[in-house]
C-alpha cells in the first residue's frame, strides 16, 4: 500500500532525503544557538520569574491559623 | 490600565488584574470537584451498571466523555487559563492586554463547560474523543479560543520587559497549535442544530482524530503547564531553573516532535503502515525532550530538597514532574497550584499547611490505586485475548471469562477515585478558609520602566535572544514547526483517500442502519467498543475476518472506538439473530451472564425519529457518501419501515430469553471457526 500512495507523489524520493535534512538542520541549528548564548543573557533569563517578586506572605515562622 | 509616571523617571506604575486569575481559580476547584465526581460515578458503573438508576442521561456510555471533557476542558482549562493570566501579566510586567476581553474569554469558556454539560448526556455527540462537542459549540470554542489568543498576544506586545522568558514559548505554542488542532478536526456537515458528519471518512477521520487526540494532550495538557512549570517552579522554590539552555532545547524539541506521534494510537489498525511507523518513531524520540524538561525541573529543586519536605505546594510539583516523565500526568496534578495561588490572590497564608500536606499524601496514594489497577487489568486482558491452548484454540474463548477476571482492579481503580476525590475536597475547603482569612486584592500595583526602542531592536541581536525578542517571528517559527509534522502526515492522508482499494460490496448504510449507528453513536458505546479486528490469529480466531481500510469508506465519523471494556463489533453484524439483539438490549445479562454492559431498555421504547432522515441523507452526500439522486425523497424512508419490519418478524417468531442459546447455535453458519470447533459461544 505505501508504494501504492508514494507512487502518486511526484519526486517522492526526495521526501525522506529532505526530512531527514530538515531535522539534522532544526536540531543542530537549536544545539548551537543554545550553546553561543552569553552567560550574561542566561543568568538575566533565569532569574526572571523571581525578579520583583511580592513579598512572600508565608515566609515567616507563626503557624499557619488552620494548623 | 493607564500607567502612572510616579515611580521615578522612566518608570510606570501599573496594577496586575488579580481579579480574571481569581475567576479562573474558583472555576478550576468547583470544575474539578465535578469533573471528578462523574469519573468516580463512570468508574462505579464498570462493576455496578445499575448505577444508572435507570436514566439513559447518566449512562457510561454518557458519562464518560462528560467525565473527560469535564477534567480536561472545564479543570484543567481554567487551571491553564489561571496559571497564563498570573504568570503571563508579571514576565511580561503589564497588565493583561484587555480587560473585556479577559472576561469574554471567562464568561465564554464556562458557557462552553455549561452547554457541553447538558449535550453530552442527551446524546448529542461526534463520538470523536476529545471532540465529543457538537459543531455549534465547535465554533463557539473556536471563536473563545481566538479571543484568548489576541489578549496574550496583546500584553506580549505591551511588554515592558524585553526578552519572553521561555514560559511565555510554551504558551504561544499552545495558542497557535490548539486552535490549528480544533480547526482541522472539527471539520464537519451539519445536518441539524445538534447533528453533524465529520467531512472526513473511515481510515482519514481516523487519523485525523488521533491526530487531534494525541495533540490535545500535547498542547492543551502538557505545553502549557510546562510554561506554568518553568515560572512556578523556580517560584515556589525561591531558586531560579536549573538550566536555561536545557529549557530552549526542550521547547523546540518537544514542538517539533510532538506533532508526528498521534498515530501511536492506531497501531495494527487499517492504518497505513508507514504512518503506524512514522508514529512510534516519533514516540520514542520524544522521550528524549520529554526527560529533559522533567530533569530540569527536578533540578531546579537541588538544594531546596527541604523546602518540598515543608512545603505541600513544592510536593505537587515534584510529584507532577515526575509524574510528567513517567506518563505525562502532570495535568491533573500541577492544577494544584491554586494552593500556592489563593495566598497570595488573598494576600494571607495557606489556612492549613497540614491539610494541604493530607491532601498530597491522599491524592498520591488514590492516584497509585487507579493507575496501577488499570495497568495490571490491560496486561492481564492482553494476555488472555492472545492465550491459546496446547491445541491451538484460544484459551478464553469467551470475552466474559476476561471481563469477570479483571472486574476486583475496576473495584480497586473506583477506591483510588474516592480517594483522590476526598483530597480534592479537602483542598477546596483549605481554599476557602484561605479565602475567608485573608483579603483579596483585586488590582496588585507594580513598577517597570517602559520598553524603549532600543531596548526592543536589541543592541546585540544575534541568535535566540534576537528570535524572541520578536514575538511575531518567534510565533511563526514555531508554527512552522508544528505545521510541519501535521502536513506530512496529513498530505499523504489525502493521497491515501484514492488509493483506499475499494472493496465492491461495501455499500453505504441502509436508511435504518443509518439511524442505528447514530443512535450507536448518540449511546455512546465506543466508549467500551471497538470495530476495528485486527490481523492477529488471536482476533480473527475470537472476531472474525480483520478489518480493512476500504471498509470504512462511508463512515462519517469513522467508530473504530479506542478500548474494548466490551468485545469487538466490526463482525458481530447478523452473527447473532434479531432477537438475541433484542433480549440483549433490554438486559445484557439475560443472554451474556455475568455482563456489565448496562441496560439499554428506552431503545425497545422509545420511537425513532425518521423525520431527521432527508438532512442526514444530504448531509452525508454532500461529504461523498453515494446516496442516488432522490433517495432521501421517499425510498429511504420506504426502505427503512420494510427493513424494520423485517426485524420485528424475526424477533417474533423465535422464542424469547431462555433458548437463546438453541438459537444461536442454530445460526451457527455464522459463527466463527473458533466457535464452530469449541461450541463455546460468547
Amino acid at each position: 500500500m505505501i508504494q501504492n500512495v508514494l507512487s502518486r507523489i511526484g519526486g517522492v524520493g526526495n521526501y525522506g532525503v529532505i526530512s531527514i535534512c530538515l531535522f539534522f538542520v532544526v536540531f543542530v541549528g537549536v544545539l548551537v544557538w543554545t550553546f553561543s548564548l552569553k552567560p550574561s543573557y542566561i543568568s538575566e533569563m533565569r532569574a526572571l520569574p523571581l525578579d520583583g517578586a511580592a513579598p512572600e506572605p508565608d515566609a515567616d515562622l507563626t503557624p499557619n491559623p488552620g494548623d | 490600565m493607564r500607567a502612572g509616571n510616579r515611580g521615578g523617571p522612566g518608570v510606570e506604575t501599573f496594577k496586575y488584574d488579580n481579579a480574571i486569575v481569581r475567576a479562573f481559580a474558583i472555576a478550576t476547584v468547583i470544575w474539578g470537584l465535578v469533573g471528578m465526581a462523574a469519573g468516580l460515578l463512570a468508574a462505579t458503573q464498570m462493576f455496578w451498571p445499575a448505577l444508572n438508576m435507570k436514566l439513559q442521561f447518566i449512562t457510561f456510555g454518557r458519562l464518560r466523555p462528560l467525565h473527560t471533557n469535564a477534567v480536561i476542558f472545564a479543570f484543567v482549562g481554567n487551571g491553564m487559563f489561571m496559571g497564563v493570566y498570573y504568570s503571563l501579566q508579571r514576565l511580561c510586567k503589564a497588565r493583561m492586554f484587555n480587560d473585556l476581553l479577559s472576561w469574554v474569554n471567562f464568561w465564554g469558556w464556562q458557557a462552553i463547560i455549561v452547554s457541553a454539560a447538558i449535550t453530552l448526556p442527551l446524546g448529542l455527540t461526534t463520538s470523536k474523543e476529545y471532540a465529543e462537542l457538537e459543531w455549534p459549540i465547535d465554533i463557539a470554542i473556536a471563536v473563545v479560543w481566538v479571543i484568548f489568543t489576541v489578549n496574550m498576544f496583546g500584553t506580549i506586545l505591551r511588554r515592558r520587559e524585553r526578552h519572553m522568558y521561555v514560559a511565555i514559548w510554551f504558551y504561544i505554542a499552545t495558542a497557535l497549535t490548539v486552535a490549528v488542532l480544533h480547526i482541522v478536526n472539527s471539520m464537519e456537515v451539519p445536518a441539524s442544530l445538534f447533528k453533524s458528519y465529520s467531512m472526513y471518512a473511515g481510515v482519514q477521520d481516523a487519523l485525523v482524530q488521533w491526530w487531534y487526540g494525541h495533540n490535545a494532550v500535547a498542547f492543551f495538557l502538557t505545553t502549557p503547564y510546562l510554561g506554568l512549570m518553568y515560572y512556578f517552579l523556580p517560584k515556589a522554590a525561591s531558586r531560579p531553573v536549573f538550566s536555561y539552555r536545557l529549557s530552549i532545547i526542550h521547547f523546540w524539541g518537544l514542538i517539533f516532535i510532538y506533532i508526528w506521534v498521534g498515530p501511536h494510537h492506531l497501531l495494527y489498525t487499517a492504518l497505513p503502515d508507514w504512518a503506524q511507523s512514522l508514529g512510534m518513531v516519533f514516540s520514542v524520540m520524544l522521550v528524549a525532550p520529554s526527560w529533559g524538561g522533567m530533569l530540569n525541573g527536578l533540578l531546579t529543586l537541588r538544594g531546596a530538597w527541604d523546602k518540598v519536605r515543608q512545603d505541600p505546594m513544592l510536593k505537587f510539583m515534584v510529584a507532577a514532574v515526575t509524574a510528567y516523565g513517567m506518563a505525562t500526568l502532570e495535568g491533573p496534578t500541577m492544577a494544584i497550584k491554586s494552593v500556592w495561588l489563593f495566598p497570595r490572590l488573598y494576600n494571607t497564608k495557606l489556612w492549613s499547611i497540614k491539610l494541604a500536606n493530607y491532601h498530597f499524601w491522599i491524592a498520591l496514594l488514590g492516584m497509585v490505586f487507579y493507575v496501577v489497577p488499570i495497568y495490571v487489568a490491560g496486561v492481564t486482558e492482553g494476555m488472555m485475548w492472545k492465550q491459546f491452548n496446547k491445541d491451538g484454540f484460544l484459551q478464553y474463548p469467551n470475552f466474559l471469562e476476561v471481563v469477570q477476571s479483571i472486574i476486583p482492579m475496576y473495584v480497586l481503580r473506583a477506591v483510588g477515585g474516592i480517594l483522590y476525590l476526598s483530597g480534592v475536597v479537602l483542598m477546596a475547603f483549605n481554599l476557602y478558609k484561605t479565602a475567608k482569612s485573608g483579603q483579596f486584592q483585586p488590582d496588585q500595583e507594580a513598577q517597570a520602566a517602559p520598553l524603549t526602542r532600543e531596548g526592543a531592536s536589541d543592541e546585540h541581536s544575534h541568535g535566540h535572544r534576537w528570535l524572541e525578542a520578536k514575538p511575531m517571528t518567534f510565533t511563526v517559527l514555531a508554527l512552522v514547526a508544528v505545521l510541519i509534522g501535521g502536513m506530512v502526515e496529513i498530505i499523504p492522508l489525502w493521497l491515501v483517500k484514492q488509493n483506499v482499494p475499494t472493496i465492491a460490496s461495501v455499500k453505504p448504510y441502509s436508511s435504518l442502519e443509518l439511524l442505528g449507528r447514530d443512535i450507536y453513536i448518540r449511546e455512546g458505546c465506543l466508549g467500551c467498543h471497538s470495530q476495528m479486528v485486527r490481523p492477529f490469529r488471536s482476533e480473527t480466531e475470537r472476531y472474525g475476518e480483520y478489518s480493512k481500510a476500504g471498509e470504512f469508506v462511508y463512515d462519517h465519523p469513522f467508530t473504530w472506538g479506542s478500548k474494548r471494556t466490551g468485545p469487538d463489533l466490526h463482525r458481530v453484524g447478523g452473527k447473532y439473530p434479531d432477537a438475541w439483539h433484542y433480549n440483549h438490549m433490554d438486559d445484557p445479562r439475560s443472554t451474556s451472564p455475568g455482563s456489565i454492559m448496562p441496560r439499554y431498555p428506552w431503545l425497545l421504547t422509545q420511537t425513532l425519529d425518521t423525520a431527521c432522515l432527508p438532512s442526514r441523507i444530504k448531509a452525508l452526500r454532500s461529504v461523498g457518501v453515494p446516496y442516488p439522486a432522490g433517495y432521501e425523497n421517499g425510498p429511504a424512508q420506504k426502505e427503512l419501515e420494510a427493513q424494520a419490519a423485517k426485524v420485528v418478524g424475526n424477533r417474533r417468531r423465535l422464542p424469547r430469553r431462555r433458548n437463546e442459546r438453541l438459537i444461536v447455535c442454530e445460526a451457527s453458519n455464522r459463527l466463527t471457526k473458533q466457535e464452530k470447533r469449541t461450541g463455546q459461544i460468547p
